[in-house]
C-alpha cells in the first residue's frame, strides 16, 4: 500500500480537511475518514463530461471557441453555477461576466445566499467550527439535518467530539435540540428535545420563543405545548457558547421576514452567547459570495451594466431564464436537476454552454459542453467554508485536462 | 367476456404538501452516476407517514402520480419509519420533484418546501428522465 495523502474533502461546505487519500498509478486507491458523499466525490463521476458542439463530440478547442461565440452574440448572457469551483475559478467568472457586461449569479441566490449576506454584513454573530468543537455547550439544529446533508458535521464539530471547554463531549457536556417539521436523522439523536412544528411555523415559533425568553406566555396559533416551549427557552439562556445552525427548512419559511432572525438572535444574547451558521450546501458556495463581494460589493444576483455592477432580484438566475438572458454558460452545476423544471425547460431554447467534470442532465440539452478538472480532485485553489474561512484545497491526481478556471480564461482571451 | 368496471374507476385523489429534503444516500448515489438506476430509484420517491399511506389505500412501493399545478409525475410510494404530520410527504431534492415546484418565484427564491399538489394511485410506470425533460 502507498503512503496516503491528508486531503481537504470537496463533498460539501464542510471541507474536511483530514480525508487520508492512498492513490497508485495517478487513482485512488482507498479513502479513509471521508462520508459516502466525499466518498462518492473522490472516486468521481461514472460518465465523464466530453467537449461537444450540437451534440457532436468535437476537439476541446473547437467547444471553447463555440462557447466564445455564443456568449459574444448574445446581447444578455447569464453566467451561473459556480458553487463547485475554486475560488480562483469563480473570479475569472465574475472577470469574464463584467467583460461581456453579463448577469452572474450562483446557486446561493436560492439557498444559504441571503444568511450569508446577513452574516457579512454583521447583522448577525457567526463563529467558526473550530470554536463550536471547543467550547458549544448548546446546539440548535432548526430546519436543518447534517446528519443526512452533512455527514460528519455532528461528529467532527457540533456534538459528538471532546472540546477545550467540552472534554465530556456530548454525553455530559453538549445539548442537541432540533427544531424541523419531522423527526430527522439529526433529531433522532436530539434527546427529548426535538421540537415539531408545522410546515411554515418557524417565525411563529421564533417569536414564541422570544417571548419565552422575555419572561411572557408565549402564543401560538397552531397546537403547540407552551411548557415545552418555556423549558427550550430556559436551556438556551443558561448556554455559555449556543449556535444555531440555520438549514433551509428555516430560511425558507422565514424569508419573507428575515430580520426577525437578527431580532430572535439579539433576545437570545440579551441573556446569553449565541451565534448562528449557514447550512451551505455545496463546498464554495460561500466562496462566490465572498468573492463577488469584493469585486462588486454584492454577493450574487449581478449584472454588469454601462454604469457598473447592480444587483436585484431581475438579476437571479431564476427571474433571468424567466425573461431575460438569451445565452447561459453553465459551470459545475446541472439546473435541469436543481431548479423547477418550468424554469429550467426553457434552457432548451436558448444557447446553452456547459463546463462541467461530468455528463448530467443539463449536457443533455446543452448547445457547447466543456470537460473540465474537478475541483479539489484534479484542480487545486482556495475555498471558502460554511463558516467564512478560507481553506487551500490541493489536487490529489493528475488530470488530463484544462481547469475551470482555464476553460473560463480561455473564453475570455477569444471574446476579449 | 367480463367486464372490467375497475379500469373506468377513477383512483381517489388526495392533497399531499410535499417538502424537500437532502438524504446522504441519495447525493452520493447521483454524484457517482446521476443516470443510474439507484439515483432513480432514490430521487423518484415520496415518503409519507404509514397512517396516511393506508388511509390513501397505498401500500409501500405502490406508484403514484403526483400532480401540481406546474407539472405531474409518477414516482415511488414508500412509508415512512417515523410518525409524520398528517398531509406531508417529503422528497428528495432533484427533477421529479422539481417537476411540481411553482414556477412563480418573486423573490428568486423558488417554494421548494412548499409544494401543494394531489396524490393518486398509478398504474403508470416512473416518468423517465426523458419525459421529464420534454425531450
Amino acid at each position: 500500500m502507498t503512503e496516503p495523502i491528508t486531503w481537504t474533502c470537496t463533498g460539501c461546505a464542510l471541507l474536511c480537511e483530514d480525508i487520508r487519500v492512498f492513490i497508485k498509478d495517478n487513482r485512488v486507491e482507498k479513502v479513509e475518514h471521508a462520508c459516502l458523499k466525499g466518498k462518492a466525490r473522490v472516486y468521481g463521476c461514472k460518465h465523464t463530461a466530453i467537449s461537444t458542439v450540437d451534440q457532436k463530440e468535437v476537439d476541446v478547442n473547437n467547444a471553447i471557441s463555440q462557447a466564445a461565440k455564443i456568449l459574444e452574440r448574445a446581447k444578455n448572457p447569464l453566467l451561473y453555477g459556480w458553487s463547485n469551483s475554486t475560488s480562483e475559478a469563480q473570479v475569472a467568472g465574475i472577470e469574464l461576466a463584467q467583460t461581456l457586461g453579463a448577469c452572474i449569479d450562483s446557486t446561493s441566490s436560492f439557498c444559504q445566499g441571503i444568511t450569508i449576506s446577513e452574516i457579512m454584513n454583521k447583522s448577525l454573530p457567526s463563529c467558526t467550527l473550530e470554536e463550536i468543537k471547543e467550547k458549544a455547550d448548546v446546539v440548535v439544529y432548526w430546519g436543518a439535518d447534517p446528519m443526512s446533508s452533512h455527514p460528519r458535521h455532528l461528529s467532527k464539530y457540533s456534538y459528538f467530539p471532546r472540546g477545550e471547554l467540552r472534554q465530556r463531549g456530548y454525553e455530559e457536556d453538549r445539548t442537541a435540540i432540533c427544531i424541523d417539521v419531522t423527526e430527522s436523522r439529526t433529531a433522532k439523536i436530539c434527546k427529548g428535545l426535538f421540537f415539531s412544528i408545522p410546515p411554515g411555523g418557524d417565525a411563529e415559533f421564533m417569536r414564541a420563543l422570544m417571548d419565552g425568553l422575555d419572561g411572557r406566555v408565549p402564543k401560538l396559533s397552531y397546537d403547540f405545548d407552551v411548557k415545552r416551549i418555556l423549558e427550550l427557552a430556559a436551556v438556551l439562556k443558561k448556554a455559555e457558547f449556543g449556535v444555531i445552525f440555520a438549514g433551509l427548512g428555516m430560511v425558507y419559511s422565514i424569508k419573507e421576514e428575515f430580520n426577525l432572525i437578527s431580532k430572535f438572535m439579539d433576545t437570545l444574547n440579551l441573556f446569553s452567547n449565541f451565534f448562528l451558521i449557514p447550512m451551505a450546501g455545496h463546498f464554495n458556495m460561500r466562496g462566490f459570495n465572498h468573492n463577488l463581494h469584493d469585486k462588486t460589493g454584492f454577493i450574487h444576483r449581478v449584472g454588469f451594466t454601462k454604469n457598473g455592477p447592480v444587483s436585484g432580484v431581475e438579476y437571479s438566475v431564476l427571474e433571468q431564464l424567466k425573461h431575460g438572458t438569451d445565452a447561459v454558460m453553465v459551470v459545475g452545476s446541472d439546473p435541469l436537476a436543481s431548479l423547477p423544471l418550468s424554469i429550467s425547460r426553457r434552457l432548451k431554447d436558448i444557447p446553452l454552454i456547459l463546463v462541467d467534470p461530468c455528463s448530467n442532465l443539463t449536457s443533455r440539452v446543452a448547445d457547447v459542453t466543456i470537460p473540465c478538472g474537478a475541483s479539489g480532485i484534479e484542480v487545486g485553489g482556495t475555498a471558502v467554508r460554511m463558516d467564512g474561512r478560507k481553506m487551500d484545497i490541493s489536487p490529489i491526481v493528475q488530470g488530463g485536462g484544462l481547469s475551470d478556471e482555464m476553460v473560463v480564461r480561455r473564453i475570455m482571451e477569444e471574446v476579449s | 367476456m367480463a367486464l372490467d368496471v375497475g379500469k373506468f374507476i377513477k383512483a381517489p385523489e388526495y392533497d399531499v404538501k410535499i417538502i424537500t429534503r437532502r438524504d446522504v444516500f441519495q447525493a452520493s448515489a447521483c454524484e457517482e452516476d446521476r443516470f443510474g438506476d439507484e439515483c432513480l430509484e432514490l430521487s423518484a420517491l415520496i415518503v409519507l407517514d404509514a397512517a396516511e399511506m393506508k388511509r390513501m389505500g397505498l401500500k409501500d412501493g405502490t406508484n403514484v402520480r403526483l400532480t401540481s399545478k406546474w407539472g405531474s409525475v409518477v414516482v415511488r410510494a414508500g412509508v415512512s419509519p417515523r410518525e409524520e404530520q398528517k398531509g406531508l410527504g417529503f422528497m428528495v431534492n432533484g427533477p421529479w420533484v422539481n417537476a411540481l415546484v411553482s414556477g412563480e418565484t418573486p423573490d428568486g427564491i423558488p417554494a421548494f418546501k412548499d409544494i401543494e399538489a394531489n396524490i393518486t394511485i398509478s398504474k403508470d410506470g416512473i416518468t423517465g428522465i426523458q419525459e421529464l425533460l420534454l425531450l
